[in-house]
């Protein structure tokens, strides 16, 4: 069998398109009731940042967070107006701010984030645009590394969560990570914490619930963190980032025993 | 929004509503989590014992520091970052589940006697007689000490042994000793990897 170099994920930004993800996200609204009022929400806001994806990809892009930054905002003024309806009171004021500043600030919140921290609305307003760079393979402009020992290659990011699938170089049940930014997926080996790097199988473990296999918590004992992963081997149709969302009740028992998660879903799970 | 990625429901749980660290409300999931059956398992890497292939496996332990529960086996697979099968098992690798758990597992000695057409229980100290006492016979009557030629060669030709390929190292040590030190020379361990 060769040995197949891993490839950067441009395969798996078509596979897991805009579309894709607003479609199982209403799917899964329809088909789980207690996860429908976050998920009608998260598919709504998916669609403002498949809008704006769409607009970015008119646009040339540098990957300079700060030469882009025009671009970013042409992009983001209807996203963040229509989000303002959709979103929590807190949400709201951090939008509303953003909204109501001055180019300057606006300017100053987006390089911050870029840079460093992001919270809700800067990344609902960076993602599509680092999606972009992704997909379009315009390096960016340097983030701070993510604090775990996992990085994404292509902006540095915190993996969101594992995804189990097949592919070029592994057969069935092979690890990748999705990056919580520009959504790159890369290979990364099974049986090893994605944060502390731990590799003591007494100290790792994996918990899955019953009727919800195909998304397990893995949980480390040495850092006391978790990652979601979605085991497409189990759920071909699963849209992992969605699917991560609709099982955020996983997340609450996660919490409540004493984990805490690598990086938050877009909406706080 | 200065809200650290911890802040995940640690104070909202408590005052009744669950919000998410941005406010969205999960009071619903929340109430989901709690008719969860949730069961921890471990990931264990291991090597197949069946060939010298020597594929590497992950195997699924149910219940690995659980309180009440006794550990399991419930999944064996091929392990996906393995040089040597990259995820993948032959169909006799792929069974490895069931050479740790199986019903059809013999717990007791059994014998078939000369003739006989079904095995049936033996006792630990009378099969470990009968052996003793086959053992001796055979090595006796076929024992030879020297060859045609002269030479001391000082073996036993009437005994063959053979292992198999799940036997652990430490009985593999024993075997050869014991049948090196009867004369043994058709022994085969099926030591492979």
């Amino acid at each position: 069998m060769p040995l197949t170099r891993p490839q950067l994920g441009h395969d798996h930004h078509m596979e897991y398109s805009w579309d894709r993800r607003v479609a199982r996200a209403h799917q899964l609204a329809a088909a789980n009731e207690d996860a429908r009022p976050l998920l009608t929400t998260y598919a709504r806001l998916l669609e403002l940042q498949s809008d704006a994806a769409r607009a970015l990809a008119q646009l040339s892009l540098t990957g300079g967070i700060e030469q882009d930054l025009h671009a970013l905002a042409t992009a983001a003024h209807p996203m963040l107006t229509a989000a303002v309806t959709l979103c929590p009171l807190p949400v709201v004021t951090a939008i509303t701010r953003l909204l109501h500043s001055s180019d300057t600030v606006f300017a100053a919140a987006l390089v911050h984030a870029w840079e460093d921290t992001a919270g809700f609305t800067e990344r609902f307003v960076l993602q599509p645009y680092a999606e972009q760079l992704a997909a379009r393979r315009i390096a960016p402009s340097i983030r701070r590394a993510a604090h775990g020992r996992s990085s994404c290659p292509f902006c540095g990011g915190s993996p969101q969560l594992s995804i189990l699938h097949a592919d070029d170089a592994r057969h069935g049940g092979g690890r990748s990570l999705q990056c919580a930014m520009c959504s790159t997926i890369w290979p990364s080996r099974r049986v090893v914490c994605a944060n502390c790097g731990e590799e003591d199988e007494h100290r790792l473990a994996y918990y899955v619930a019953t009727g919800l296999e195909h998304v397990r918590v893995d949980a480390c004992d040495t850092c006391r963190q978790y990652l979601k992963a979605v085991d497409v081997t189990r759920l071909g149709h699963a849209v992992p980032v969605v699917d991560e969302i609709a099982t955020s009740a996983l997340d609450v028992w996660a919490v409540q025993h004493g984990y805490c998660k690598v990086e938050l879903s877009l909406v706080g799970t | 929004m200065a809200i650290s990625r911890r802040t995940f429901l640690q104070s909202s749980l408590a005052g009744g509503a669950a919000l998410t660290a941005f406010g969205f409300d999960v009071t619903p999931l929340a109430a989901q989590s709690r008719t969860l059956k949730i069961e921890r398992t471990s990931e264990t890497r291991s090597t197949c014992p069946y060939c010298s292939v020597s594929c590497g496996i992950i195997i699924h332990t149910l219940g690995d520091k659980a309180k009440n529960a006794t550990p399991h086996v419930v999944h064996v697979e091929g392990d996906p970052d393995h040089p040597i099968n990259r995820g993948t098992l032959c169909p006799k690798g792929s069974s490895l589940e069931q050479d740790i758990v199986n019903s059809r597992r013999l717990l007791r000695p059994e014998v078939r006697r000369p003739g006989s057409d079904r095995w049936e229980p033996i006792g630990w100290d009378q099969a470990l007689d009968e052996i003793s006492r086959k053992v001796k016979a055979t090595r006796d009557a076929t024992f030879v000490a020297q060859d045609p030629r002269g030479r001391t060669v000082n073996r036993c030709e009437g005994i063959a042994f053979t292992g198999g390929c799940t036997d652990t190292n430490e009985f593999n040590y024993l075997v050869v000793k014991t049948m090196r030190s009867l004369g043994v020379c058709y022994l085969e361990n099926q030591a492979r990897v």
